[in-house]
Order: C-alpha cells, then sequence, then structure tokens
C-alpha cells in the first residue's frame, strides 16, 4: 500500500487501527515532493524536519491510546499567506519575502490542535490575487493535469499539491473564487464555508468582507473531516459567528431522497454571454456534463426546480468593486511609496482600486444587501442550489492575461457576495481537463452542501480518475522503466 | 463596454490618486481603466434613500 494514496478518511482509519504509521505517511508525502514538486511548484517551503518530528510525536500519542481523531497524524499543508509563527510567510510576494510570523494563525492552530502535521507552505498568487506572475520570486503552480496549464488561483499551491497527491489536504482562501477555482481545474474539491464560519484572524486579509478560508480535499468525506475542525467561534476575528458546528460527517450519509436542489442555470446558459461578451459562453462539454450532473442528481431521488435572479455581472462586479476598493485601501501606501514592490498583475490589478470613489463603494454595498436579500429570499424554498463552476476546462498558463479576473465571467464571485457556503465538485473531463460544479448553501448550511456533495461524488466516477502524475511512485517508476 | 480612457484625462486620476507611475504601468492602468467603468455602471443606479448598505456597524465585544 503507497500510504500517499489513500484519502484522509482512510488513512485516519488505517492510523487508528495501528496499520499506518504517521512517520511512514509524512515520509512518502515527503518523497513525492521531492520527486514531483520541481516540475509542478506548488510549495514554496517544505517543513522536512518539523513535519517528521510531528509525526513521530504523533505516533508515540496514539500508540499511548491518545489518538484525537481523524486528522491526528494526517499530513497537511498552508497556502503561504496562513501566517506560521517562526516560519516564513511570505504572501506570494517580495514586500514580505523575508517575514517571520510571531503568530498562528488560527485555523492552522485548530488543525493542529486536531493532529494534523504542517509538511510546508504553498505557492500563491501574490497577495492572493496577482498571479499567475513568472517575475515573482516562486515560480507560478503547474496543472497536474497538464503542466502547461493553469490551475488557476489564488490558491494554486494548494489545489496542485492535494490532486498531485502531495499532501493529503491543503487550506486556501477565496475573495472572488481562489479555492473553488483551482478545485475545478485541478479535479479536486474545495469549499468555501460561510463568511464568519472559518476564522481569518492570522492569514494576510485582500478583502476584509469578501475573504474567505476554507479546505481543499480529494473527497468531500475529507472536507468534513477538515470542516469538524476548522468551524468555530473565534472572538478575535470581528467577522467570526458565534454558531454552532454541526456533525459534518454524520451529514454525509443521509441521501438526497426528498431533496429539493435549485440550478442557478440562467448564470452560465445566458448571463455570462450577456453580460461578458461571446468569448464566455460555455463549452459544449460542459454544458453536457452540467446538464448530465443535473439528472445524476435527480435519479438519486432530488427534485430540481430553476432558480431565478439578478444577472450574473450585477453579483460578480459588485464583488469585484468591493474588493478593488479594499485591497486597493490595505497597500494603497506602497503603491504610494513603493510601486516597484509589487510583481506586474498585483499592480494593474489592485492599482485600479486607486480611481475609485467613496459614493462607488457605498453604492457597491448598497447593491450588496440587496443582492444578499434576493439571494437569501430565492433560497428559502430549497435545501441546496447548484451553479456552474469555470465553464470549461483550464486554459494554457501562458494564455492567462492581466485582466482576464475582470473581463470574464465569474460563477464563483456571487457566493463571496452574499456568504453563502459554495462547494466545488468535479462533473466531467474535456480534453482530459478537469469540470465542476458548485452547491450553494443557505449560510451556515455547509451540512446540506457537503451531504449533496456526497451524495453526488459516491454515484459517479470522477473522484476516482486522477492525474497521471499522482500514480504512487514505484508505479511511475515501473511505466518509465 | 467602455472605450479606454484617453491618456491626458488618466494622466489626471493617476495625479488625483497621488500615484507615480511608469510608462508602462501607467499604459497598463489606462488599459484596465475601462473595467473599472463597467463595475461601476453596473453598481450605480437611483435606489430609495432607506436602501442601507451592507456593511453597518456593530458594536464589537468588549
Amino acid at each position: 500500500m503507497d500510504p500517499s494514496q489513500l484519502t484522509i478518511a482512510e488513512a485516519a482509519r488505517a492510523i487508528a487501527e495501528q496499520n499506518l504509521s504517521p512517520v511512514a505517511l509524512v515520509e512518502s508525502y515527503l518523497e513525492r515532493i521531492d520527486a514531483l514538486d520541481g516540475e509542478l511548484h506548488s510549495f514554496v517551503l517544505v517543513l522536512r524536519e518539523q513535519a517528521l518530528a510531528a509525526a513521530r510525536a504523533a505516533e508515540r500519542e496514539i500508540a499511548a491510546g491518545r489518538r484525537q481523531g481523524p486528522l491526528h497524524g494526517i499530513p497537511i499543508a498552508l497556502k503561504d499567506i496562513y501566517k506560521t509563527r517562526g516560519v516564513r510567510t511570505t504572501a506570494g510576494s517580495r514586500r514580505y519575502a523575508t517575514h517571520i510570523p510571531e503568530e498562528d494563525a488560527e485555523s492552522w492552530v485548530r488543525l493542529r490542535s486536531a493532529g494534523a502535521i504542517l509538511i510546508g507552505k504553498n505557492e500563491t498568487h501574490e497577495f492572493a490575487i496577482g498571479g499567475p506572475d513568472f517575475g515573482l520570486p516562486f515560480p507560478p503552480a503547474r496543472n497536474p493535469w497538464n503542466t502547461a496549464h493553469y490551475p488557476a488561483g489564488s490558491s494554486s499551491g494548494s489545489a496542485v499539491a492535494v490532486a498531485a497527491g502531495l499532501c493529503a489536504a491543503a487550506m486556501g482562501s477565496d475573495t472572488g473564487g481562489s479555492i473553488r477555482g483551482p478545485a475545478a481545474y485541478c479535479g479536486i474539491v474545495g469549499l468555501k464555508p460561510t463568511y464568519g464560519r472559518v476564522s481569518r484572524r492570522g492569514v494576510f486579509p485582500l478583502s476584509y468582507t469578501l475573504d474567505h478560508c476554507g479546505p481543499l480535499t480529494r473527497t468531500v468525506e475529507d472536507c468534513a473531516i477538515m470542516m469538524q475542525a476548522l468551524a468555530a467561534y473565534d472572538p478575535l476575528d470581528p467577522a467570526s459567528a458565534d454558531a454552532p458546528a454541526p456533525d459534518y460527517r454524520r451529514a454525509l450519509g443521509a441521501g438526497l431522497d426528498g431533496a429539493t436542489i435549485g440550478v442557478i442555470r440562467h448564470f452560465h446558459e445566458r448571463d455570462a454571454v450577456a453580460g461578458f461578451g461571446p468569448d464566455n459562453a460555455p463549452s459544449a462539454a460542459y454544458a453536457e456534463a452540467f446538464a448530465e450532473a443535473c439528472h445524476t442528481l435527480e435519479s438519486l431521488g432530488a427534485r430540481l426546480v430553476d432558480l431565478k435572479l439578478s444577472p450574473l455581472i450585477d453579483y460578480a462586479d459588485t464583488n469585484r468593486l468591493i474588493m478593488l476598493a479594499e485591497a486597493y485601501a490595505l497597500h494603497e501606501r506602497d503603491f504610494r511609496e513603493r510601486p516597484e514592490v509589487f510583481g506586474r498583475h498585483m499592480f494593474a490589478r489592485i492599482g485600479l482600486g486607486a480611481f475609485l470613489s467613496a459614493a462607488d463603494y457605498v453604492e457597491a454595498t448598497r447593491r450588496r444587501r440587496e443582492l444578499c436579500r434576493e439571494f437569501a429570499r430565492a433560497l428559502e424554498p430549497v435545501d441546496v442550489a447548484i451553479s456552474a463552476n469555470a465553464t470549461g476546462p483550464a486554459p494554457r498558463i501562458d494564455a492567462v492575461t492581466t485582466y482576464g479576473v475582470y473581463e470574464r465571467a465569474s460563477y464563483t464571485a456571487p457566493y463571496n457576495l452574499t456568504g453563502a457556503p459554495a462547494l466545488s465538485v468535479p462533473i466531467g473531463f474535456e480534453n482530459d481537463l478537469p469540470l465542476a460544479f458548485q452547491i450553494v448553501g443557505r449560510p451556515f448550511g455547509e451540512a446540506a452542501v457537503l451531504r449533496v456533495g456526497n451524495a453526488f461524488e459516491q454515484a459517479t466516477e470522477f473522484r476516482r480518475r486522477r492525474p497521471e502524475i499522482a500514480a504512487s511512485l514505484p508505479a511511475r517508476r515501473a511505466a518509465t522503466d | 463596454m467602455a472605450e479606454t480612457i484617453a491618456p491626458e484625462r488618466f494622466a489626471l486620476l493617476v495625479e488625483q490618486a497621488g500615484l507615480k507611475l511608469d510608462r508602462e504601468r501607467f499604459e497598463e492602468l489606462r488599459q484596465g481603466y475601462r473595467f473599472v467603468e463597467r463595475m461601476r455602471q453596473t453598481v450605480r443606479r437611483p435606489r430609495d434613500p432607506a436602501a442601507e448598505p451592507a456593511h453597518i456597524f456593530v458594536h464589537p465585544r468588549a
């Protein structure tokens, strides 16, 4: 058995039965990072000795009967905007190239308390917005399905590392889609939880009212396991919600009989082209995969009903304007006094915030309230909704343009704006690259979202197909001999 | 979609914003300014004065 091929749930069972040592698990991931990450660039820092020491400690604890739960002894990674005490945290920027934080991000504290082991820090777009940028100190991560292609961002390294089997799970952040975009292009699962559900404290901000922290995993069940550790009130995060967390894993088995699922189809069937131009039409393969996903949900016992919201551009541009204003305010001093510190994409994308007025920002927040109310009403009669994610496969990495982020339709931004939980789940392939949709819930409805995601995942085979580079190293070596 | 803003007009905006840009960055931001105009046009519309912003003030816990 190659331990790196196991999901968290499978590895946790093997560790609990003492059939798998956390040390062996960490060693298998370190060997894979050594062998493969020179091509993938998913890590900016590998914490070899610390991870092995933590694994040895976990092994002793578990042998002594003090196992803490399913994350005990499981190696994970953090996007390099999560502060780690005494460990360099760069935010992907020259600005923080040698920054050693004095505190840990709260979400990492919670994962560590549950027994998780930090194996390294993942490549990120600069300040979670400026990438892929070939002029930064760390090269951009590559899509493990085809390294000529883009893995999306900004949690690019996190998604690539999970998809390629270089760690069991990773943390990302999401202000307009930065967890769900990379999850979609890399063929894994990514959850942007409800705003306030997971602490943002100790994570470099991009936009205070839109930033979310969440996990990237290989399966929905693994996502539920991560959320059980992450979902908690943090009195030191002003946005943190004092709301109880349900048993996410228990919710998975409920099935879909009697469930009502809304379908937000006008976003991709009409609004993308109407608002952003003909280049934004979904590919034929995507349209077919989305339709097939709807049939699968119906075959599992769900009733599907169409939902009608305001046009996609209203949600996407309101999100973008607020993000621009908040991000520029954060970095204004550096923009004025030392603009050379920023990479090209970060400068061009966030620099536009300099030209917004206070009235623009307030008007955007008023539009936000209107759209949040509309969204809440639309979701009242359904358990969850489904919505497109990127409506085609990952483009080549050299085809990504500076202003593509504003030029193209964003199917993920509506759920940053509304703060609703949104889960990206694979629904098919096009040209051997993954496709995905989103399952969206009411605020704090993660359990319902995960339940539907798990039922869909179990009914389909997409999770079993993994990139060639994710194959076990002995199998890879045998194939190349 | 709005047309690209004229260099002379954009230079005024850059000056008002307090930015000092080399030619390359000036041109890149100028090309991107049309997206700001689109976003502005999307969010700005007549509203009832009672339409509150999303980000209202909440008393912090002690």
